[in-house]
């Protein structure tokens, strides 16, 4: 029996099947590399470098021993540090810019609205260079030291990531009726305290996703930490990188290393999936 | 109290105490009100002096950069080192003479194929799988999620892993397109001959979770009337999806070319961590370039006045889009 012979009822069930298959091969293939990450992050050197793997003895060497071929720990600990420093500022300061966004009319609304999304068009190189030179000569000329600290790392990312968390604040502020801080404000709360204590604690869900959204991207960045850090403030990125200059065979511990720091924002990314889809798809869908 | 909006609770008098918003009636009047105009710069400050102090302060310091003669003799004078006029921007464009010159020529090259290809293999991806996943099949719900995982790997992990499977001898991407099914008959030095291709499939792989978030959720929003309006019409699926799907979707992606562009195009992470800080001809982009003249060869004259051009690219990029895509945009407001 062909396909044309076939009633177009079940015909169309058969390609509703077979899209349901494609979805699926697709799915795979998506998933493949994460899973061949994981895979070969417990297998042992030898196996990764003849590319057969023994798959049925899984070993846990590989995460022991990259804590000690580089100073894996003082990475992640910086890392840590700095990304939930900087989402936590530019989470904060994006709550009150988002909050004027969304609900306050004054001069120049427009205007800083626009900026913020201006500076997404301006390439790291651009601030970069100054930022750099500015970094080494506020260490040669004042007692501020920003070149290699954590403060100076912080104030970076604060302000880069500042931008995107406003436009996510002020969709997630857009969504909370007014009716709630009017009410609280005729209870005598002025607006501010309104903001405080009756809209943030309702835009709870959307500032965790924004924190979550900010400390994504700080762990992510590479550019900057390798031009304004040497030695105290170095984050993970440049870890895995001297990683790769210095042991480059031990592929065992790289990928442990891959999985290691994949896992904590793997694991905030879906806790808070369901906010964070919606920040992110919203700026887009809605304009 | 005639602006009282239908649904507002029923205030009670407003207290006397308050002068300045002596009755707080919700809705315009009130985020009007100097009070109110007093608060929002206050609560915008603090964004804006990060703002001016990281981005637009710094920015304006690059261009002043691109005009100065900054290199390993002068770095001790920094921003005071001497004026040098357009000579950065001569040599860039025009010194044939300069390695600088076909260096940037190169990058600027391997920038615009890797964008064009990345962007474009992202949003065509994205919205396939969303088609896909749009579909009523068991198991929807999981799929969805689980489509999302690559864009949660950090761009450094992306590139040490796909570096990984790129090798040449051992990689499992050779050894599953030459030694398990043979559809390439020699192994390909990826990262060495197919360099710029080598970095592209890695951050299509990565982009194309978001772009397929930002299509379903715009599919879900089509109006389903349409579609069997259309299907009672005779128009088959590629019709319905020709005529109905894509111009729906046009202002979605026109904001993610806008958006795509501009990221791909400051990419540097995966080139960097796949290649090292010099990619080689064939796959240096614009921003490993740029930070390696400036950081390996201190050439920072050099690095800000190429930055300055690609930033003025990405305006001009900006204007095209804007030209190409203002009726969908208006649309959507």
């Amino acid at each position: 029996m062909t396909m044309l012979s076939l009633t177009p009822r079940r015909r169309r069930r058969l390609a509703g099947m077979g899209l349901t298959a494609l979805t699926y091969v697709v799915l795979a293939l998506m998933l493949a590399p994460i899973a061949w990450l994981i895979l070969s992050s417990l297998q042992t050197r030898g196996h990764l470098a003849d590319g057969v793997y023994d798959v049925l003895h899984p070993t846990f060497a590989a995460f022991g021993e990259m804590w000690r071929a580089v100073d894996f720990g003082r990475y992640f600990v910086n890392s840590l540090i700095i990304c939930t420093a900087s989402a936590a500022i530019a989470t904060t300061l994006a709550s009150f810019a988002g909050y004027a966004l969304a609900r306050l009319s004054f001069r120049g609304a427009r205007a800083f609205g626009t900026s913020v999304v201006a500076t997404q068009l301006i390439p790291g190189s651009m601030f970069l260079l100054p930022l750099f030179l500015g970094f080494i000569w506020l260490k040669q000329n004042t007692p501020i030291q920003l070149f290699d600290t954590h403060v100076g790392m912080i104030l970076v990312y604060t302000a880069f990531f500042a931008p995107v968390a406003i436009w996510f604040m002020r969709y997630f502020f857009q969504q909370i009726p007014r009716e709630l801080e009017e009410a609280a404000m005729v209870d005598g709360c002025t607006r501010f305290g309104a903001l405080l204590r009756v809209v943030l604690p309702n835009a709870a869900p959307g500032v965790t996703a924004t924190f979550v959204y900010a400390f994504l991207m700080a762990w992510d960045e590479l550019l900057f930490v390798t031009a304004l850090t040497e030695h105290t403030a170095e984050t993970i990125p440049i870890g895995i990188r001297n990683f790769m200059g210095n042991y480059a065979e031990e592929y065992a511990q790289l990928m442990a290393a891959g999985v290691v720091s994949t896992i904590p924002v793997m694991v905030a990314f879906f806790a808070t999936q369901r906010w964070l889809v919606k920040g992110l798809t919203a700026g887009a869908v809605k304009g | 109290m005639s602006t009282h909006s239908p649904t507002a609770p029923i205030a009670p008098p407003a207290p006397p105490a308050a002068p300045e918003e002596a009755a707080p009636a919700p809705g315009r009047r009130l985020t009007s009100s100097r009070s109110g105009r007093r608060l929002a710069y206050g609560l915008i400050a603090p964004a804006v002096v990060f703002m001016v102090l990281v981005h637009l302060l710094p920015t304006a310091g690059g261009v002043l950069l691109s005009f100065k003669n900054l290199n390993t003799f002068t770095f001790s004078q920094l921003f005071a080192a001497p004026w040098n006029g357009l000579e950065n921007y001569r040599a860039i464009l025009f010194d044939s003479a300069n390695p600088l010159h076909s260096g940037f020529l190169g990058a600027a090259r391997n920038t615009a194929i890797y964008t064009a290809v990345t962007v474009g293999g992202t949003l065509a991806g994205g919205l396939g799988i969303a088609l896909l996943v749009n579909r009523e099949f068991r198991g929807r719900r999981v799929v969805r999620t689980l489509m999302l995982a690559p864009y949660v790997v950090p761009s450094f992990v992306v590139g040490v892993l796909w570096a990984f499977m790129f090798q040449s001898d051992s990689g499992i991407i050779n050894r599953v397109l030459v030694d398990g099914t043979g559809i390439l008959s020699e192994r390909p030095a990826w990262l060495l001959d197919h360099s710029l291709l080598a970095i592209i499939i890695p951050s299509v792989w990565r982009g194309m979770p978001l772009a397929m978030l930002i299509f379903l959720a715009g599919l879900q929003s089509l109006p389903r009337e349409l579609y069997e309006a259309a299907a009672i019409d005779g128009a088959g699926p590629w019709q319905r999806f020709r005529y109905i799907t894509v111009p729906l979707l046009r202002p979605l992606i026109a904001i993610q070319l806008l958006f795509g562009v501009i990221y791909s195009a400051y990419q540097f992470t995966i080139p960097v961590v796949m290649l090292g800080s010099n990619p080689g001809p064939d796959a240096d982009l614009m921003m490993t370039l740029i930070v390696r003249q400036s950081f390996s060869n201190n050439l920072f004259g050099f690095g800000a006045a190429a930055s300055t051009l690609l930033t003025l690219a990405m305006l001009v990029w900006v204007a095209v889009w804007f030209r190409a895509f203002r009726r969908d945009l208006e649309a959507a407001a």
